[in-house]
């Protein structure tokens, strides 16, 4: 049990390092703004969830701090210049709602940031959809002047990403402020795969999935430039790793979680290609949380018929002996 | 592509997770897993049947006197639920007593007698075009909606009913909630 | 009180059908969004309810239990009529945003199942009285959760407008609905436990089980 509480600390800490890394970046393209809304959204977390531990009448613990980590994971899914209190009400939502309600860190359902970003979307997707340039730094309190469409959008709608690659990889086109730098995101998906913080399975099957459709029905007239913008592009990977990887959702055996992954990339991808949906993988992954409830069970049973079976072979090896045993 | 694609409008066209449709009822069933499917495969067969004695009436019924739907299709679905108890009792009278329940729990209410307004609805605004099948075909479809949304429940059932929710919450409530939020991602791809 | 009289009454707070029971919950989901559908749906529910389980109390219990259930629907369906047609009159504008959940009222399991299990087992006064505050829990909670998701939905209190810098537009939808009246259900049952003690889980009043 002690091992297990370690095992969860060690990874939320694995999971603040690459998401503050992260943070730093989106720092550097929007300004202090973009720093304001993750304390915000961590400040809104964390209140939530002392409140409705105290509620549900726990102590409050070291592991609950894994709220700080879904806070993080939400505000750098938003846009720098989103609205505080929208902000607010999404990790709120997050922990109480989609965490808390079904008895929180120890009975996980969802992944409380993807329900929290698609509550949002619900309900305020033109906000949440609407970017400031990277390098256009809005103050604390000030209303951005100007508000683009993502580069996501415009690749879904057009098929067109004009961008360069070294552009691409540091993160340098509109989009959600933590979710564009995707050389970092590909150093962390590596450290914390490595490091078992996520689902290795789960990742690799959500690339695997979107990268095979990617290719085998592109998006765009060549089939390398269809992969590589499928990857970059609507958040894949930030969800592959944040979101789709989490191993407190994804089933627990890499071969299960492998198929879980594949299949929210592939309708991901569908749904992008055909309705060009933004983001899309965040909302399939919310959909896709019954069939990795459904692995999990398949898991349970399959150990629970293996113990029986290993019982069985004891008890009868058992048996045999008493019978050597006794025949001598 | 196009398998995905239809999946997709199945779930979006789902009566319980849009419209709510039938939420009670899969409620009662939801007492147990076998319970859910039993009761969402006897429901399948009252929409599809429905929707069949359904199309017969929406076209001898004058708009005049539409108020009076409502009580032709319970006669249908009173007339549907008599045979389907005669047809268990000759067929599986061993299991009578146990599959009856099912049936009781399944005839009258609002998923299938919502599905058979929805219908009416739907070929209203499509005038002549939908004929019999189309209306078999949507009766059949709630009902696989209706499967689609108890498999949604069963898969999380253990965790929604687990000792770990906080009491209050435990079961319905967590359900509830479960639902709605199953239901906002299949709202977010319209 | 005396036991059995708050057992008449326990249809509104103690044991609300909407919020114990999970019956009726549709309408409450997708048509309890304003004051004003919540309003119209109260009178039809009320109505359609009341003389629908009046009027079947007279059907003979000798008959079997699916030839009874089959007649209670029959006579919400005869009830349904003149209600919706008074409904055109009082709630011209509601009709049609509530459109098909109006008819539904009719197979409410309060007819079709709570006849059975509940009503009819008791002597016609106490049925009448025991149905009457079933009801008004119903309207209650409509009431409630129209005024609530109007107000942070619309943020519009019966169609005035309230000062409300942030709107959830969510909660107008049926999803919100669904995650509005989950957590309503938790925070009645928090409650109710702490002021009764008791940690009894939800019933389900259409249990059919024992048929």
């Amino acid at each position: 049990m002690l091992k297990k509480a370690r095992k969860e600390r060690h990874i939320w800490l694995d999971i603040m390092l690459t998401l503050l890394t992260l943070e730093l970046m989106s720092y550097f393209y929007y300004g202090i703004r973009s720093v304001v809304l993750a304390a915000v959204c961590i400040a809104a977390a964390s209140a939530a969830e002392i409140i409705s531990i105290r509620l549900m009448k726990r102590k409050f613990s070291a592991d609950d701090l894994t709220c700080t980590s879904d806070a993080l994971i939400i505000a750098l899914m938003f846009p720098a210049v989103m609205d505080y209190k929208i902000a607010a009400i999404a990790c709120v939502f997050a922990i109480v709602v989609a965490k808390n309600v079904f008895g929180g860190r120890i009975n996980m359902i969802f992944s409380p940031a993807a329900a929290a970003y698609v509550f949002v979307l619900t309900s305020w997707g033109r906000k949440l959809l609407q970017y400031t340039e990277p390098h256009v730094k809005t103050g604390i309190f000030e209303k951005p002047e100007v508000l683009v469409n993502s580069a996501s959008h415009t690749f879904d709608l057009t098929g067109t990403f004009k961008h360069l690659d070294f552009e691409i990889l540091l993160g340098n086109f509109s989009g959600p402020s933590g979710a564009v730098s995707i050389l970092l995101l590909a150093v962390a998906a590596v450290v914390l795969m490595f490091r078992r913080s996520i689902s290795a399975g789960a990742f690799l099957g959500t690339i695997f999935g979107t990268g095979f459709f990617a290719v085998v029905t592109p998006a765009v007239s060549s089939k390398a430039d269809s992969l590589k913008y499928s990857l970059v592009t609507n958040m894949v990977l930030f969800a592959a790793v944040y979101i789709v990887s989490d191993v407190r959702i994804a089933p627990k055996r890499d071969y299960y979680a492998f198929f879980y992954g594949l299949f929210i990339g592939i309708f991901s991808y569908v749904l992008v290609l055909t309705g060009a949906k933004e983001n899309a993988i965040v909302i399939v992954s919310v959909l896709f949380t019954p069939a990795a409830l459904g692995f999990k069970n398949l898991e349970k049973r399959i150990e629970k018929v293996a113990e029986e079976h290993n019982e069985e072979t004891m008890i009868s090896e058992g048996t045999g002996r008493e019978g050597e045993v006794t025949g001598d | 592509m196009f398998l995905i694609n239809d999946l997709i409008a199945l779930l979006a066209a789902n009566l319980i997770l849009s419209r709510a449709l039938g939420t009670s009822t899969i409620f009662i069933a939801a007492g147990s897993r076998k319970n859910l499917m039993a009761t969402a495969c006897v429901i399948t067969f009252f929409t599809t049947a429905g929707a069949t004695a359904a199309y017969f009436i929406d076209k001898m019924l004058p708009s005049a006197v539409s108020d009076l739907r409502l009580l032709m299709y319970i006669i249908v679905i009173g007339a549907l639920y008599v045979l389907l108890l005669t047809a268990v009792y000759y067929t599986a009278r061993r299991h009578f007593d146990e599959l009856r329940k099912y049936v009781h729990v399944s005839a009258f209410n609002c998923a299938v007698i919502g599905t058979l307004f929805t219908i009416n609805e739907r070929a209203s605004m499509n005038g002549s075009t939908y004929d019999l099948g189309d209306y078999a075909g949507a009766g059949l479809e709630a009902g696989a909606g209706f499967i689609i949304s108890a498999l949604i429940l069963t898969a999380a059932y253990r965790k929604l009913n687990s000792s770990k929710v906080p009491a209050a919450f435990r079961g319905f409530p967590a359900m509830l909630v479960y639902l709605g939020i199953i239901s906002m991602a299949v709202y977010s791809l319209k | 009180m005396t036991e059995r009289r708050k057992a008449l009454m326990d249809g509104i707070l103690g044991d609300n059908i909407v919020l114990s029971g999970l019956m009726v919950i549709s309408p409450v989901i997708v048509c309890g969004d304003t004051l004003k559908n919540a309003a119209a749906l109260v009178y039809a529910f009320s109505a359609i309810t009341f003389l629908a389980v009046l009027i079947s109390s007279f059907v003979p219990q000798k008959l079997p239990y699916t030839v009874k259930v089959i007649i209670y629907a029959l006579i919400a369906a005869i009830v349904y009529i003149p209600v919706k047609f008074a409904s055109k009159q009082l709630y011209p504008e509601s009709i049609p945003r509530i459109g098909i959940y109006f008819p539904l009222l009719a197979v409410n399991s309060l007819i079709v199942f709570q006849t059975e299990t509940k009503f009819f087992r008791m002597p016609r006064r106490d049925m009448m009285i025991s149905l009457i505050f079933c009801i008004l829990g119903f309207d209650l909670v409509m009431l409630v959760t129209g005024f609530l998701r109007e107000l942070f939905a619309y943020g519009t209190i019966n169609n005035h407008i309230v000062d409300m810098n942030t709107l959830t537009d969510g909660l107008s939808k049926p999803f919100g609905g669904f995650i509005f009246l989950g957590l309503m259900c938790g925070a009645y049952r928090f409650i109710r436990n702490a002021v009764q003690n008791d940690k009894s889980e939800v019933r389900s009043g259409t249990d059919v089980s024992y048929k």
